[in-house]
């Protein structure tokens, strides 16, 4: 039998089924969704900034921005009211699987782009949350997770530090004693490279340093070794990363209780947690 | 170097798993692509071992070890092992020299003890970083590479692969942002002058060593975006731009060949079946007998022409069955041993057609590596195939076409989020310069300023 005939022959729905397709409700614009209705302010010129954002515009972000400030607008209020609000929307529409990856991406450099604005007229960086240090482990090329992390933190408000690839334990401890960071994460693909986590801790206990948590995740990692050692969480997702940092900044939460309370504090199911 | 313009199969039909226009021999041990389709072990070294010289000795041996046992216990005629080195072998040369010459002592003992025909295959890591200035081409983690290769090579190697990263930093940051002249630039271009600079002097190492040049794979590239696209619910990248990705993927991944790699093709590159359209090289592949490594849409389609069937890679570790070498073994021994049956009794092409109708229509990644398709795409390639910008573009093109004739046929469906991206990414390829150096200067100038990690002097440019 040729190939087409076999092709012709098969009933595709009892093969497989493209799940996605079929769960894909009808499309609604961004900011008609529940949750972003909730999250987007009503005031002018707020709610302009907070929608190009939402829609990815950087170009338009950057002008009603610029304009905004000329005409005397607090570049605090816009950075709060307006880039930060339309960046929650765009967070919340991420984990709720309507937004995707590049949605993300691009909204984040809308944002920060515009946050570069504001920080021009305001003559210094403008207030973040605290500071988070992210690294990838010594050995260890791979970088999207580390990425990632760092989007999602700026997006929630947080300043972080990008150390880069390939990071000795040596330039972990510098980083810690420069910008005194909440949290610090550190990703690694393979089993072999996650071993530098420990390291990190040790270094930084021979240091005299004690961090509220470092959080491990990525590739072959394992919770099973991230919780062999001190000082660690074992992190699942990288949009879970400005949870656990606002855990330990506002409930001042440690290390043994992001172990304890993961589930909560991410308020999802996660089945390494459960 | 020959460039590739006119295509080595004549008709996809003639492609078939086991089967090669150029088998490659290896010593007198074995053949690839004659006929018979050989499994072939990949795994990784625990947590630990990387500590010292002696304890990555000592694992290689284990690995080899174990693999060689259960693949005589269950009366497997052939198999390849393939040891993917880590950051710190590479690193230190002598520990590679070491690690490779006690597998091949392991490999030969049970040649020699139970007449089973083993290879392996060395895979040095690229250690080379972008992020740092010491320059890409001209440093010391370049020299560490290439002392690894010849430390392969010289200490008995069969096969020589290596996944280059050439591109990295610019295709990645085209994945994350849905950026098709990204991904092209970073993987047509980059990624293809990064391995015509690495490859002619892989090809040179094997030629002084009775050593096969194998192949590379785009798996720094193509395989993040197939990683980041996963499975359905995901949603960090569409799966119809890690298809285009893909495309391009096969025309850079082409230069390997064309510098004198002889296949078989590295495991994990999924462009490998439109490389083998084109030249005719053996290669291996992986899918179902993967998962242990990651998740993918296209587990028994990847099998429908390949020479060499992989288990990707898996930690080494004790699993219920077995160390996970010979668990992952018996599982590739026994798909590939199906694929013999079936080249045996004359039912080759059909168990090649079933296993691509499986899954062919299941993502747009699987369908234009469907061999008929990967076969058009190879078409789109060497129409081009003097120029690497172009032809990477063609083959974007091509895929593009190919998922979008399914639709229309309905035998394709795509979620919003894949359609949107496709019909942009389309756009922007369509309305890219033909002219190379147009499009190279125009990425030069605009991903300089926006990639932090790029720089155009990393590649002589």
């Amino acid at each position: 039998m040729s190939y087409e005939d076999l092709e012709n022959r098969i009933n595709q729905r009892n093969v497989f089924l493209r799940y996605n397709v079929e769960l894909e409700g009808p499309a609604i614009k961004p900011e008609e969704d529940e949750d972003v209705v909730d999250i987007l302010p009503n005031d002018e010129p707020f709610k302009s900034i907070a929608l190009t954002i939402l829609h990815e515009n950087r170009d338009d972000a950057i002008n009603i921005v610029k304009k905004s400030l000329d005409e005397g607008v607090s570049p605090i209020d816009i950075i709060n009211e307006g880039l930060m609000k339309g960046m929650d929307a765009v967070s919340v529409l991420y984990t709720k699987g309507i937004y995707f990856l590049p949605d993300l991406m691009l909204a984040g450099d809308a944002m920060m782009e515009s946050v570069k604005e504001c920080e021009a007229v305001l003559g210094h960086k403008s207030e973040t949350k605290a500071t988070v240090v992210s690294f990838v482990a010594e050995g260890d090329p791979h970088d999207i997770g580390k990425n990632l992390i760092l989007m999602f933190l700026r997006a929630g408000g947080y300043e972080a530090i990008d150390l880069g690839r390939d990071v000795p334990a040596a330039d972990i401890v510098e980083a810690v004693k420069e910008y005194n960071p909440i949290f610090i994460t550190g990703t690694a693909l393979m089993t072999t490279t996650m071993t530098a986590f420990p390291k990190v801790v040790e270094a930084l206990q021979k240091a005299g340093l004690e961090v509220p948590a470092i959080g491990c995740g990525g590739g072959a990692v394992r919770k099973d070794f991230v919780e062999s050692f001190p000082m660690s969480v074992y992190g699942v997702e990288a949009y879970h990363t400005p949870k656990l940092a606002d855990a330990i900044l506002k409930d001042k939460k440690d290390w043994k209780d992001l172990r304890k309370e993961y589930v909560d504090i991410v308020d999802e199911f996660v089945p390494e947690y459960s | 170097m020959k460039r590739f313009t006119q295509m080595e199969y004549k008709d996809p039909d003639e492609m078939l798993f086991g089967h090669a226009k150029f088998p490659v021999k290896i010593r007198e041990n074995m053949e690839i692509g004659d006929g018979y389709v050989i499994p072939e072990i990949n795994v990784a070294p625990g947590e630990g071992t990387e500590e010292s010289k002696e304890k990555m000795v000592s694992e290689s041996r284990n690995i080899a070890h174990s693999a060689s046992e259960r693949a005589v216990n269950i009366g497997l005629p052939a198999f390849i092992l393939e040891q993917e080195h880590i950051s710190q072998q590479t690193n230190n040369p002598d520990w590679t020299a070491e690690c490779t010459k006690v597998q091949i002592e392991m490999l030969e003992k049970y040649y020699d003890e139970y007449g089973i025909k083993t290879a392996l295959r060395a895979t040095p890591a690229d250690i080379r970083d972008e992020e740092k200035d010491s320059g890409f081409w001209d440093s010391d983690l370049f020299n560490k590479v290439i002392e690894s290769i010849e430390a392969c090579a010289s200490n008995g190697a069969s096969i020589v692969s290596i996944e280059t990263t050439g591109g990295k930093s610019v295709s990645d940051y085209g994945i994350a942002r849905g950026d098709p002249k990204a991904i092209l630039f970073g993987i047509g271009v980059l990624g293809s002058m990064d391995m015509e600079y690495m490859w002619n002097k892989i090809v040179l190492i094997c030629k002084k060593y009775d050593c096969i040049p194998g192949g590379d794979t785009d798996c720094s590239q193509a395989n993040t975006a197939m990683f980041l696209a996963g499975g359905l619910l995901d949603k960090d990248c569409s799966h119809t731009l890690a298809a285009l990705a893909r495309a391009m993927g096969a025309a850079r991944s082409l230069v390997a060949v064309e510098c004198g790699a002889m296949g078989p093709l590295k495991d994990c590159g999924y462009e490998n079946p439109i490389v083998k359209a084109i030249t005719g090289v053996p290669i291996s592949a992986e899918g179902k007998n993967a998962v242990c490594a990651h998740s993918d849409l296209m587990g028994n389609l990847m099998a429908a022409v390949t020479d060499v069937w992989s288990n990707e890679s898996v930690y080494h570790r004790e699993e219920m069955g077995g160390t996970t070498p010979e668990v992952w073994l018996q599982a590739t021994g026994y798909e590939a041993a199906l694929m013999n049956t079936a080249i045996e009794t004359d039912n080759g092409k059909i168990l090649r057609d079933l296993y691509t109708l499986t899954d062919k229509y299941r993502d747009p990644q699987a369908l234009v590596l469907a061999y008929d398709n990967a076969y058009r795409i190879g078409q789109a390639i060497v129409e081009y195939g003097d120029d690497p910008y172009l032809r990477a573009r063609a083959a974007a093109l091509e895929a593009g076409a190919i998922i979008n004739e399914a639709v229309d046929a309905k035998k394709m469906y795509l979620t919003r989020f894949e359609r949107d991206s496709l019909d942009s990414a389309l756009k922007t390829l369509e309305k890219l310069p033909t002219e190379s150096d147009k499009f190279i200067k125009d990425c030069i100038r605009r991903y300089s300023r926006k990639i932090a990690d790029f720089d155009p002097k990393n590649y002589e440019l």
